[in-house]
């Protein structure tokens, strides 16, 4: 879903001088560029936590920056784990499944 | 909403920096996108924020003081986090990272094995497909156009466009749109095309519809008349008697397809002299019709 810039900068509580800030610093990447600027939901959802950020967690531009690197890293590492998780389950089943194969044919 | 002073844990008295701070103190612990691995926190936050965004306000914490509002306030509720995007699968956003444990694929063990496919996926990965939109003019889109793109953040596309695209249709760039994070191809970039209308022509599927208008004389006597086709005008061949809304067909004058090319549709239209004209009026005057002629038989109740 493509959110265009009029509605980004009213959903997300923006004015457009702020919004220019943030994509400078990158801090959002715009999902379209022309004509207009377009956004998708998650750089909806990243502008609402930047917002947080700055207005009530009192977060100065520097440090946004910092964060958002900081949760960006959180984020992929814990893909990573779920993707280690998810191989090492599916090992384990197979091992299971060959052991009790292997039971199986001892017992016949 | 239970008592908001409750739920930030300050007193009834606390001054404006207290709630902030209190406030602070909670949402490192609570907040989603802090803690992406906590869900069983997020209503708590979601309290937390209530309560901060009506003591935080003097007016709406006065008002609540004294009894005017209730707790329940009217705060847009959030209905999804960053971090229930970032979770997606892998070809989820831009702003993935994984600076954060790219030394641990070094190693020769298992684990290290698995993150390593898992890195080389991620750098694989193809760069994001970059959506624009570009207006064509309707001969360029029937008759086809190179164009060129001028990008917002410089640089510019040339869009071969082909001849008959349709309005609302996609073209696809393979490998202009945005770079891969790592070493994947990168992304496309799609074009939208929008068509402007015509003065003149209007366009149903492959076929181009005209309204020509002709003069009283050609239509009663037939005549030869120019009429404008896509690809420059065409001698047209106007039969006797012929009266305004019929269609002439001029085969393969429309849009092009493949193979071959849709049709033009011309529809004459009889228009009367604009200035009064005497000799006509005299004419008409004494002019008696047949007694078929009745060009409203068919409004007859």
């Amino acid at each position: 879903m493509i959110i265009a810039k009029l509605e980004f900068l009213e959903r997300a509580r923006l004015d457009r001088e702020t919004l220019d800030l943030w994509i400078e610093e990158e801090w959002l990447i715009p999902a379209r560029r022309a004509p207009e600027l377009a956004f998708s939901e998650v750089d909806l959802a990243r502008a609402e936590l930047i917002r947080d950020l700055t207005r009530d967690l009192g977060v100065n531009d520097a440090g946004v920056g910092v964060i958002l690197n900081l949760v960006d890293q959180v984020h992929g590492l814990r893909k990573a784990l779920a993707d280690v998780l998810q191989s090492m389950r599916e090992r384990s089943a197979r091992s299971d499944a060959a052991a009790s194969k292997g039971e199986d044919r001892d017992r016949s | 909403m239970t008592d908001p002073y409750e739920i930030l844990g300050v007193a009834r008295s606390a001054i404006a920096e207290e709630i902030q701070k209190a406030y602070r103190r909670l949402a490192k612990k609570l907040h989603p996108d802090l803690n992406p691995g906590d869900r069983k926190s997020e209503e708590r936050f979601k309290e937390v924020s209530a309560a901060y965004a009506l003591l935080s306000d003097p007016e709406k914490r006065r008002q609540f003081d004294s009894g005017e509002i209730d707790a329940s306030g009217a705060e847009r509720p959030r209905e999804r986090y960053y971090r229930d995007f970032a979770a997606e699968g892998a070809a989820g956003h831009p702003y993935e990272n994984r600076s954060g444990y790219a030394d641990f694929t070094e190693g020769d063990d298992i684990f290290s094995e698995l993150l390593r496919r898992h890195a080389q996926e991620a750098r694989r990965a193809r760069g994001r497909d970059l959506l624009y939109r570009l207006s064509v003019e309707f001969l360029d889109a029937v008759n086809g156009a190179t164009k060129r793109l001028s990008l917002p953040e410089g640089g510019s596309l040339e869009l071969a466009i082909p001849p008959g695209v349709q309005d609302g249709q996609v073209l696809r760039l393979r490998g202009k749109g945005a770079p891969s994070p790592g070493e994947g191809e990168p992304g496309d970039a799609l074009v939208e095309i929008l068509i402007n209308p015509h003065r003149f022509f209007t366009r149903q599927g492959d076929d181009i519809h005209l309204d020509l208008p002709v003069t009283l004389a050609e239509a009663v006597l037939g005549g030869q008349v120019r009429a404008p086709t896509p690809t420059g005008s065409v001698v047209l061949t106007v039969p006797k008697g012929s009266n305004t809304g019929a269609v002439l067909r001029l085969k393969g004058k429309g849009v092009p397809r493949s193979g071959g090319r849709g049709d033009e549709f011309v529809r004459l239209k009889v228009m009367l002299p604009i200035e009064p004209d005497p000799e006509l009026e005299a004419f008409l005057a004494n002019w008696a019709p047949g007694p078929d002629y009745d060009p409203r038989r068919d409004l007859q109740p």
